[in-house]
């Protein structure tokens, strides 16, 4: 059981990197980002790449991925999502699944479709209570926290988390300070890609990197993201952790239900919240 | 019906004739039948299937201006209630068919009752949420039944003329159901009914100010697009009679969210040249590049950016641009 719970864990820290980016997107932007899979699996990819040229050093490995995939976000949020801002969501929702598609066909072109398996970059565990307890999947929790808690400190500290928290509030307000939301929505959605990157390389040695791996997690990120309230920061990583807990405890006993068992908790949500307002 | 409605202007649309109505079906019609020499007649029956399906998705989202990314949900439903019903109850082609269309009417109503309140993202994503549960119970939970991912063959029989094993038998078949279709659709978004359900899309605190109830329109609408996406998916049973869980994977939700934008959404021609467009390219593109989705999305930021009206909203400008032209050239002569 507690290697359940500490397998709901991971995934919810996983969950988390990869939900509070699209959670911060539709926050500011309004936009709901399927582009994001491509970010996520993109980064796998790239650390895969490194790995040899680093030595396999993991850490330094998986910073140049995130390194790596700064300009792409940039470049997606320059042409695609910047000349998006304000239409309707419909066209934003299709115009990043089509970056998606896109995206997920170069990584196939270029990495082959085979799924490519990531070895366990520290792969020592230790006893808790008489349980292995793999030190890599305690340093994935422990630097959720992390995130979570940098995160919090940039939003209420930094004047561009400021900013930003404002704009999530009230775009049109901020605008009117005479502020260019613009370039900080662009600092937030390549944050966000960068933290999607790090979800999917901290995750790759537990699973395995293939184009796919976006789409799997993409749609329990919705979940998570409808279930958190989209752009509610705090919310994102309470849903995160208990959908991942969810998956873990479905997936021990029933381990085909476990993506079912999100949506009906999302259903559940969905209906109670509406009666709610 | 009219003394019902509020007393504004009602548009053009509204007076759409019956006779201009048989018009178009003649045309399409004649449209169909043109492309049974230049393809495969199996091909331009599949290709029809594919365009009622296109239909009900443009009836929710060009229509009522909700997207929805788990339409196939409901063509799936189609494809195994009739499959799963021919097979159990009753081999009748047209039995098993009305039950695929209940089926699927019955998921969306349930279904409907939870979505359809939503909006924008939620929406879209809920109903993607649901597809994929779909795919589940069809893929795995139920595997006994639907022997998952290995697919079933459907147990309809001929019945009478209807054999489906006839390739024009068939093609007839599926030709009077697009019609059908297209003329219930067409009667019911040019009448008042369709012009709330456009109203809803505009605006729709407006629409409840006016006294309406739009959540049940709204429903009611998502259960007819369900009803006539699950008609599609019967088709596929009669038609193929072999069906697995690719007709309710979620994934292949964009190529009927493609093929409506391709062809101009919220209009019922549009999502017609979109499904022939589209089926077409797929058949084209697939047999020459194994890899072709970056194609689509290409084409798909295309729409986006450039080419919002799609195909027929081109061929509408053109011809809007073309009658300017010629009236400037005739005032021009007057002057």
């Amino acid at each position: 059981m507690i290697q359940t719970l500490l397998y709901g864990l991971t995934i919810g820290a996983i969950l988390y990197f990869f939900a509070i980016g699209l959670s911060i997107t539709f926050g500011t932007m309004q936009i709901i980002n399927f582009a994001h899979a491509m970010v996520y699996a993109l980064g796998v990819y790239f650390l895969i790449t490194f790995m040899p040229l680093v030595r396999d050093f993991f850490p330094l490995a998986t910073l140049l991925a995130i390194v790596a995939v700064v300009p792409v976000a940039y470049l997606m949020e320059r042409f695609v999502i910047r000349r998006l801002y304000g239409e309707s969501l419909d066209y934003a929702m299709i115009a990043t699944y089509a970056l998606l598609l896109i995206g997920t066909d170069v990584i196939k072109y270029v990495w082959g479709n085979t799924p490519q398996p990531v070895t366990d970059p520290i792969g020592i565990s230790f006893q808790l209570a008489g349980i292995d307890v793999p030190v890599y999947r305690a340093v994935i929790v422990l630097m959720a926290v992390l995130v979570f808690a940098g995160l919090n400190l940039f939003f209420k500290k930094s004047i561009v988390g400021k900013i930003v928290v404002a704009a999530l509030e009230d775009t049109e307000g901020v605008r009117c300070l005479g502020l260019n939301v613009d370039k900080y929505f662009s600092f937030v959605f390549i944050l966000g890609s960068a933290l999607a990157v790090l979800g999917g390389v901290l995750y790759a040695p537990i699973s395995t990197a293939e184009p796919y791996m976006g789409h799997d997690i993409l749609l329990i990120a919705f979940a998570v993201v409808i279930v958190g309230g989209m752009g509610n920061l705090t919310g994102t990583f309470v849903s995160a952790f208990l959908l991942g807990m969810v998956l873990a405890i479905t997936g021990r006993y029933y381990s085909q239900a476990a993506d079912t068992m999100v949506f009906a908790v999302m259903a559940a949500v969905l209906i109670f919240r509406r009666s709610d307002a | 019906m009219a003394s019902s409605t509020p007393d504004i202007p009602i548009p053009r649309i509204a007076a759409t004739k019956r006779t201009t109505i048989y018009r178009d079906m003649v045309l399409i019609a004649a449209g169909f039948l043109v492309l049974i020499p230049l393809l495969a007649m199996h091909r331009v029956t599949d290709f029809m299937i594919f365009c009622i399906f296109v239909m009900s998705f443009d009836l929710l989202y060009g229509y009522m201006g909700r997207l929805s990314f788990g339409q196939m949900l409901y063509l799936g439903t189609g494809v195994y209630v009739s499959t799963l019903f021919s097979l159990h109850f009753n081999p009748n082609p047209i039995l098993s068919l009305m039950a695929g269309v209940a089926g699927g009417a019955i998921v969306a109503g349930i279904l409907g009752l939870i979505v359809v309140g939503l909006e924008g993202a939620s929406f879209a994503l809920t109903n993607l949420a649901f597809n994929q549960v779909g795919f589940f119970l069809v893929g795995s939970a139920f595997q006994r039944v639907t022997h998952g991912e290995d697919g079933i063959s459907a147990g309809v029989e001929p019945w009478g003329f209807l054999d489906f094993a006839n390739e024009s038998v068939a093609f007839g078949f599926v030709l009077l159901c697009l019609l059908f279709t297209f003329f219930m659709l067409r009667i019911l978004t040019t009448s008042p009914f369709g012009i709330l359900i456009r109203s809803i899309k505009e605006n729709e605190s407006r629409v409840k100010f006016l006294g309406y109830n739009t959540f049940f329109y709204k429903w009611l609408t998502f259960v007819l697009a369900g009803a006539v996406a699950a008609l599609a998916g019967t088709l596929y049973t009669l038609y193929i009679g072999f069906v697995s869980p690719v007709f309710i994977h979620p994934l292949n939700n964009v190529e009927v969210i493609f093929a409506a934008l391709i062809g101009g959404a919220g209009n019922l021609f549009g999502a017609l040249i979109g499904g022939v467009l589209f089926m077409a390219m797929k058949d084209s593109l697939s047999s020459y590049i194994p890899q072709w989705e970056w194609i689509l999305g290409i084409l798909l930021l295309v729409i986006v950016f450039w080419l919002r009206g799609g195909v027929t909203g081109l061929i509408k400008t053109l011809y809007l641009k073309a009658r300017m032209a010629k009236g400037e050239a005739k005032e021009v002569k007057k002057g």
